[in-house]
């Protein structure tokens, strides 16, 4: 591969994936409890 | 019925214009806080005196947009107001203009200050004035609407600054840009495209906000 | 009775399945079977999460003016819900993106934050959002709060192009647009698939969020229940 002016870079494009991906899992798993939750005192 | 409206605001405004006073000091007060906050620096202040002017302006706004709903939230008036046969609209733009005018007046008054504080004059006064009263349209048409909302709430002081601040973000720049150009000079004659932009924030936001304004004070 | 109707259905599982799926696709082939780019070299990959998010986010912002402004029309609460799946995924989605654009910007232009007119107008339209939400969690009557909120999105919404234009004129850094137009064709496939993988996940994400909101508002609208004639009897 060839290499750009910028050279390597690399652990911003870990930073901004692990990030994107981390706050969709943990905003996925929020809503999740959030919605058992909810459910849980509708049927109470 | 919108004069009767605006009558009964100004009115108010009258009677309590003390309070306005105490904005102004504190308007005043922002601004020679901000210059602290630079430093004694004279072509930094200078600079950034259009942004200090209209920052302390902004600030000063939240005061007096909360406190433009005092009467209608004593005795629940604002109900009072909804029985007669009156049309919302009126009574948003009746509000929404004392509002503009009582921050003008402001706004002028805190000239002085900013030309003392920070070196900061100059000549073209009518253009100053216009764009005073351009910018200070655009924040009271959706400052009055969402003053409105939050002035029923316990949290108003803290809500109505983080809902209106994001929303003028145009009317702040393009106010500060055509004033600091005003102030520092404007070779290359930008300033009306400010100015163009801030006519068309206010001409949005004066007919959105008044069709708005019957939902959010409807019972 | 149900004040708004509650959908159980499967189906948001379905699209987050699809949208991680799509996702981790659309990730392996920008991560490394893609070329790095002429001047930007591995750091141009950011682009294969960014501008998804980014289209994305237009498109909840899009979602919650619609279902304002027809909650402001029709008075149905169940408006209300969707708008406020459509507030709170587009918050989370602004959020995002002003981090990626800001982890973008630092090794491209050496600065955490460079003014760029469409990342300034995200930042901007955030802070409305939270706005919106923190004014949500302060008014308790359900119709007072949907209709206010309903307000201020449709307000804040119609300000997104204004705050966009006046950034525009203001900024004096200038900055590449990215659209597939000006990207090879090379890097088409990850930013495509990424583009889907994240609309599945945000369409997920709102159903399942509207649903949470329906359930919310059928527990504050309950009536309570109507005492049999032995309680009412003891009652008297």
């Amino acid at each position: 591969m060839t290499q750009g002016v910028i050279v390597g870079g690399w652990q911003y494009v870990w930073m901004a994936y692990g990030l994107t991906f981390s706050a969709f899992a943990i905003y996925g798993v929020t809503l999740l409890v959030r919605l058992r939750d909810a459910a849980r005192r509708e049927s109470a | 019925m919108l004069v009767a409206a605006l009558r009964k605001e100004l009115l108010l405004q009258w009677r309590t214009r003390g309070q306005l006073m105490a904005v102004f000091v504190f308007g005043a007060a922002s601004l020679l806080l901000f210059s602290f906050a630079i430093g004694p620096n004279a072509v930094a202040l200078r600079t950034f005196s259009a942004g200090f002017l209209w920052l302390g302006l902004l600030l000063s706004s939240t005061l007096t947009l909360t406190e433009s709903f005092h009467a209608e939230m004593e005795n629940r008036a604002l109900e009072g107001l909804l029985l007669l046969p009156s049309n919302p609209r009126a009574l948003y733009y009746g509000k929404a203009i004392a509002n503009w005018l009582q921050l003008t007046i402001l706004g002028v008054a805190l000239v002085p200050v900013m030309v003392v504080l920070y070196d900061a004059g100059t000549t073209s006064l009518l253009k100053l004035l216009s764009i005073i009263i351009l910018g200070t349209a655009g924040l009271s048409a959706p400052g009055t609407l969402y003053a409105a909302m939050t002035a029923q709430l316990k949290a108003k002081q803290t809500l109505l600054p983080l809902l209106l601040f994001p929303l003028i973000v145009p009317a702040l720049l393009a106010s500060v840009k055509a004033t600091s150009l005003v102030i520092l000079g404007d070779p290359m004659a930008q300033s009306g495209s400010w100015i163009g932009l801030l006519c068309a924030f206010d001409l949005i936001y004066w007919s959105l906000c008044g069709l708005l304004y019957g939902r959010v004070i409807e019972d | 009775m149900e004040i708004t109707k509650v959908n159980r259905s499967k189906t948001p599982y379905a699209f987050l399945a699809l949208g991680v799926l799509l996702l981790a696709i659309g990730s392996y082939y920008g991560l490394y079977v893609a070329p790095a780019e002429q001047y930007m070299g591995n750091v141009q990959r950011i682009m294969y999460v960014h501008v998804p998010t980014a289209w994305n986010w237009m498109l909840a912002v899009l979602f919650a003016f619609g279902c304002a402004t027809v909650y402001l029309f029709k008075g149905d609460l169940k408006w209300d819900a969707r708008m406020e799946g459509g507030l709170e995924v587009g918050t989370l989605l602004a959020f995002l993106l002003c981090c990626q654009g800001s982890i973008w910007a630092k090794p491209t232009w050496g600065v955490w934050w460079d003014w760029d007119p469409r990342l300034t107008t995200t930042a901007v339209l955030l802070f409305a959002f939270l706005g919106i939400l923190a004014l949500r969690k302060f008014v308790e009557d359900p119709v007072k709060r949907a209709i206010w909120s309903a307000v201020a999105t449709v307000v804040a919404s119609i300000d997104l192009p204004i705050v966009y234009m006046s950034v525009k004129w203001w900024n004096s850094l200038h900055q590449q647009q990215s659209t597939p137009q000006t990207v090879a064709s090379a890097f088409h496939l990850p930013l495509r698939v990424n583009a889907f993988g994240i609309l599945f996940v945000m369409i997920g994400f709102i159903m399942l969020r509207t649903r949470l909101a329906a359930l919310r508002l059928n527990q504050e609208l309950a009536v309570p229940p109507v005492p049999s004639a032995e309680e009412a009897g003891e009652l008297a």
